[in-house]
């Protein structure tokens, strides 16, 4: 790239052919330019503008119950992020995730309710559900060669109307009477309830876990021209920094706010983070994706692995069924239809949230949850919650969009 | 005159790597000009400055006297990449007739005549004689490129920027081409041409110009100059490489893989038996079945009939014959390309992968394969052709199995990395490995087949022994 320096030009032809910029903005550019942050810039856009949210909604927005708040009720959505991510990777789409989703909520409380079950057959038997979807749509795309999409959404009907039909179209909420749903699922002090934390211990693990994979995100990214071992002084520095700064902020209120469905979807997380970036599946995944044909002719068995993406992917839309009985603790028809959108939203924001262009799972979940808080804070500052779906699909747009035109100028 | 090209002191870095030092080059209307050069020297860096696909160069180009930013988006000039951009499912007029204004009988009703009678104007032009109903996905791969190159010029091409098309090829076909080039010149278009392949080159240009690590090291005219004279000009710039000396005779070990009648895609029934410790080299044109018979050997292909024997403790590795569309994953930086097939070596307790050795070891093959440029964390898509097929190379070196099938090992690498690649399939097989080579290229059997056949309609013919064998006596016996 050539510096061209209008500052130092004048009218006369100057024959040097290195003008000596001044070095403020050549490294204000060499920043800018930088593959870290080009990779970050929608990240500090959201930043950005959650600090004018501060500015203008002051502490009716930065609470930090409040906002966990905002993750715990979302966890769902964040879940089936997860799950439309994985085939994302895989190349797929699979859009019968949310369906899945209402079919298992209405099996956790109805087969409990209505039949009786013991109550972890009733988990296990949601999460079988889920790895049959998946056989389901793997073996409509992989064998019968159906598109991905009309098998999915043909697949999605089915789940939609197998919940139906199993609740015969009405809201299923247990009444007085019926086998009741353990106190642990769901109800006050519950896994599904944001009023029962985890204890502080768990939350602070928790909270080492992250500073260290922030470090190691930010040590992976090392530019060209620091040393290795200068280059994870910097980063300690960095990520140490960050974190004093967040927790004078309020994220301390993290260790006391941390509900248990925060923490499932915290485990779920980083249980896929390493089967998807530290483990052969992953990588096998990822190839698939990119080209099934080289992946397929360089010994990846990329139907096997389609398969198993759409079983995880259906495992994880059951899961967030789960989750979404236990917060709710009833389940209503559509329960799930409306997270379809949001879901994809965040897996598609990841490739954009400290990523270039890859789908990454802590992106889907600080993405999803970034999308959360943007039409939170309009909510706090005066705007009818209905518009709901229209900041979502702008945040969306925009955040891609943006990140695009950031990225041109690399080439 | 309207359509010289006139590039000056052209630069280019990606990064803090530079490219391109400086090229200065003028080519004048009328003229056939070969671009030469080994792989990653910064030829295609150049075409896609021409191309407008990178931006952000420095220097100045020309066109008819005017300074523009590249030579892309206008009709005059035309690329042709291996990548055509035509539409299989749609027939050849419909493919001509793609991005141009609509030929209208009435309002919004098509002169479907007017526009067939077009179309078959075109086709006279590049002298291929097909209906202008032919679906193109039913054309061969030379038709397909010929077929690009009509659509330029019924588009009033008089440059043409040819990256490689002939490569992929087989050879009638890329004579065809070559051939409808040569023609186009000699009504005033100016043709540059991209190819490693040296009689081509030799058959059709008035001009080589040769660059090396980004710097124009020759430009003469092509009059007077030989195969070996061209050779000379290629690596008269680099360490001579080549192995020479005698190849020890080859000690047939255990039977690797055995196909007995197997039947798919366009080959079959196959009859082969690859041993370790030779290399096994099959030849043919496209369209033969051979790479199918490749396929079958690698264990890729499934036989819709007869057998394919294998011992289990032959593993095998393949290196695709379409680099572009099989080779790898251009998203993907260069050591994930590399280590892909080979993931089981850096598994750890837990089936986690130990990515620190996985990296090193893919470091340790780009700087044994001279990958350029040389960091593994870049990405895959941006190495020029001859590299990728190092990478595709690499990988199956890193998987390190019993049997090694390499489809066209050669294709659209320069004479350097031919020479490395020979040698290398040398070692493959002095280490106890079983090579089987499947290439259109002759040259390439010549130099390393212990026993080879030629593969007619799906059927392997009779093995001939390499002793006294050269590629003319080969291309006789096709």
């Amino acid at each position: 790239m050539r510096n061209i320096d209008p500052s130092t030009g004048g009218a006369a032809t100057a024959p040097d052919p290195a003008p000596v910029p001044p070095p403020e903005p050549a490294a204000i550019r060499r920043m800018l330019s930088s593959d870290g942050f080009r990779a970050s810039v929608t990240f500090i856009a959201f930043l950005a503008l959650f600090a004018v949210y501060a500015v203008w909604l002051g502490d009716s927005f930065m609470t930090t119950d409040g906002r966990l708040l905002d993750v715990h009720q979302n966890a769902p959505v964040l879940l089936l992020g997860l799950a439309v991510l994985v085939t994302l990777i895989a190349g797929q789409f699979d859009l019968s995730v949310a369906s899945m989703a209402t079919l298992t909520t209405f099996l956790a409380i109805g087969l409990k309710v209505n039949q009786d079950w013991p109550f972890l057959l009733v988990i296990v038997a949601c999460l079988g559900i889920g790895v049959i979807g998946g056989l389901l749509n793997g073996f409509l795309v992989v064998r019968l060669r159906v598109n991905t999409f009309i098998a999915t959404l043909a697949t999605g009907g089915i789940f939609l109307g197998l919940s139906s039909v199993y609740s015969k179209g009405t809201q299923l909420s247990p009444t007085e009477g019926d086998p009741p749903i353990p106190g642990w699922f769901s109800g006050p002090d519950s896994l599904g309830a944001f009023g029962n934390k985890v204890p502080s211990v768990v939350a602070w693990i928790v909270i080492a876990l992250l500073v260290l994979w922030a470090f190691t995100a930010v040590r992976s990214r090392r530019p060209e021209r620091f040393a290795e071992g200068a280059w994870a002084g910097i980063a300690a520095g960095i990520v140490a920094v960050a974190t004093a700064v967040l927790l004078v902020v309020g994220a301390g209120g993290f260790v006391e706010g941390m509900s248990w469905t925060i923490l499932l979807l915290l485990v779920v997380g980083l249980g896929l983070w390493t089967l998807i970036t530290q483990m052969t599946y992953g990588r096998h995944l990822h190839a698939t994706g990119a080209n099934p044909e080289a992946a397929r002719l360089a010994g990846v068995r990329t139907e096997r692995v389609t398969v198993q993406a759409f079983v995880i992917g259906g495992v994880l839309a059951a899961l967030a069924g789960i989750v979404l009985a236990a917060n709710q603790g009833s389940a209503s028809p559509d329960v799930a239809a409306g997270y379809l959108l949001p879901a994809f939203a965040a897996a598609f924001l990841s490739t954009v949230v400290l990523s270039s262009g890859r789908f990454t799972v802590p992106g889907t979940i600080i993405g999803g949850t970034f999308l959360v808080w943007v039409s939170q804070g309009l909510i706090v500052g005066g705007l009818e919650f209905t518009w709901n779906e229209v900041v979502n699909g702008v945040v969306l747009a925009v955040a891609v969009a943006f990140s695009t035109v950031f990225r041109k100028d690399g080439r | 005159m309207a359509h010289d090209i006139d590039i000056r002191g052209l630069t280019k870095s990606f990064g803090s790597h530079a490219v391109l030092h400086g090229i200065d080059l003028r080519i004048g209307e009328g003229e056939f000009v070969g671009l030469m050069g080994p792989n990653g020297a910064g030829k295609s860096t150049l075409i896609k400055i021409l191309a407008g696909v990178h931006g952000n160069y420095g220097g100045e180009l020309r066109f008819g006297g005017e300074r523009v930013p590249s030579l892309a988006g206008r009709d005059d000039v035309g690329f042709i990449h291996q990548d055509l951009g035509l539409v299989d499912d749609m027939s050849i007029v419909d493919n001509l007739r793609l991005g141009e204004a609509p030929l209208r009988r009435l309002g919004p009703l098509l002169h479907h005549g007017r526009e067939a009678r077009a179309a078959a104007d075109a086709l006279a032009l590049v002298g291929l004689e097909r209906s202008v109903d032919t679906p193109v996905g039913a054309l061969s791969p030379g038709e397909k490129t010929l077929v690009a190159v009509a659509r330029l010029l019924a588009r009033g091409a008089r440059v043409l920027v040819v990256d490689e098309a002939t490569s992929t090829l087989s050879p009638a076909d890329a004579q065809q081409l070559i051939d409808s080039l040569k023609r186009t010149t000699a009504e005033g278009a100016t043709v540059i041409m991209v190819s490693h392949k040296l009689s081509e080159i030799l058959r059709v240009c008035d001009r080589i110009v040769v660059v090396l690590d980004g710097r124009l090291v020759e430009d003469r005219p092509a009059e007077g100059l030989d195969h070996d004279g061209l050779v000379e000009l290629l690596v008269a710039h680099e360490v001579d490489g080549h192995p020479g000396g005698e190849r020890e005779p080859a000690r047939p070990g255990e039977e690797l893989v055995r196909l007995e009648g197997a039947v798919a895609g366009r080959a079959g029934p196959v009859d082969l038996v690859v041993h370790a410790g030779e290399v096994v080299g099959l030849t043919g044109l496209a369209g033969s079945g051979l790479h199918d018979v490749a396929f079958l050997a690698h264990g890729s292909a499934v036989p819709d009939r007869g057998r394919v024997v294998r011992p289990p403790s032959a593993t095998t590795a393949l290196v695709p014959p379409y680099r572009e569309r099989q080779g790898g994953f251009d998203e993907h930086s260069i050591a994930r390309n590399l280590t892909i097939s080979a993931l089981p070596r850096w598994r750890a307790p837990w089936r986690l992968l130990r990515t620190g050795v996985e990296r090193r070891d893919a470091r340790d093959v780009v700087g044994r394969l001279d990958v350029r440029p040389g960091d593994p964390e870049r990405a895959y898509g941006d190495l020029s052709g001859g590299n990728k097929q190092k990478v595709v190379f690499g990988r199956a070196l890193l998987r390190d199995p019993r049997l090694y099938v390499l489809c066209e090992p050669t294709r659209g690498v320069d004479v350097q990395t031919r020479r490395e690649i020979y040698r290398l399939i040398d070692e493959l097989r002095s280490g106890g490995a079983g090579v089987l080579v499947v290439t259109s290229d002759f040259e390439d059997l010549v130099a390393v087949a212990d026993r080879m056949s030629v593969v007619v309609d799906g059927r392997v013919g009779p093995f001939l022994v390499a002793d006294d064998m050269s590629a003319k006596d080969l291309e006789a016996f096709i």
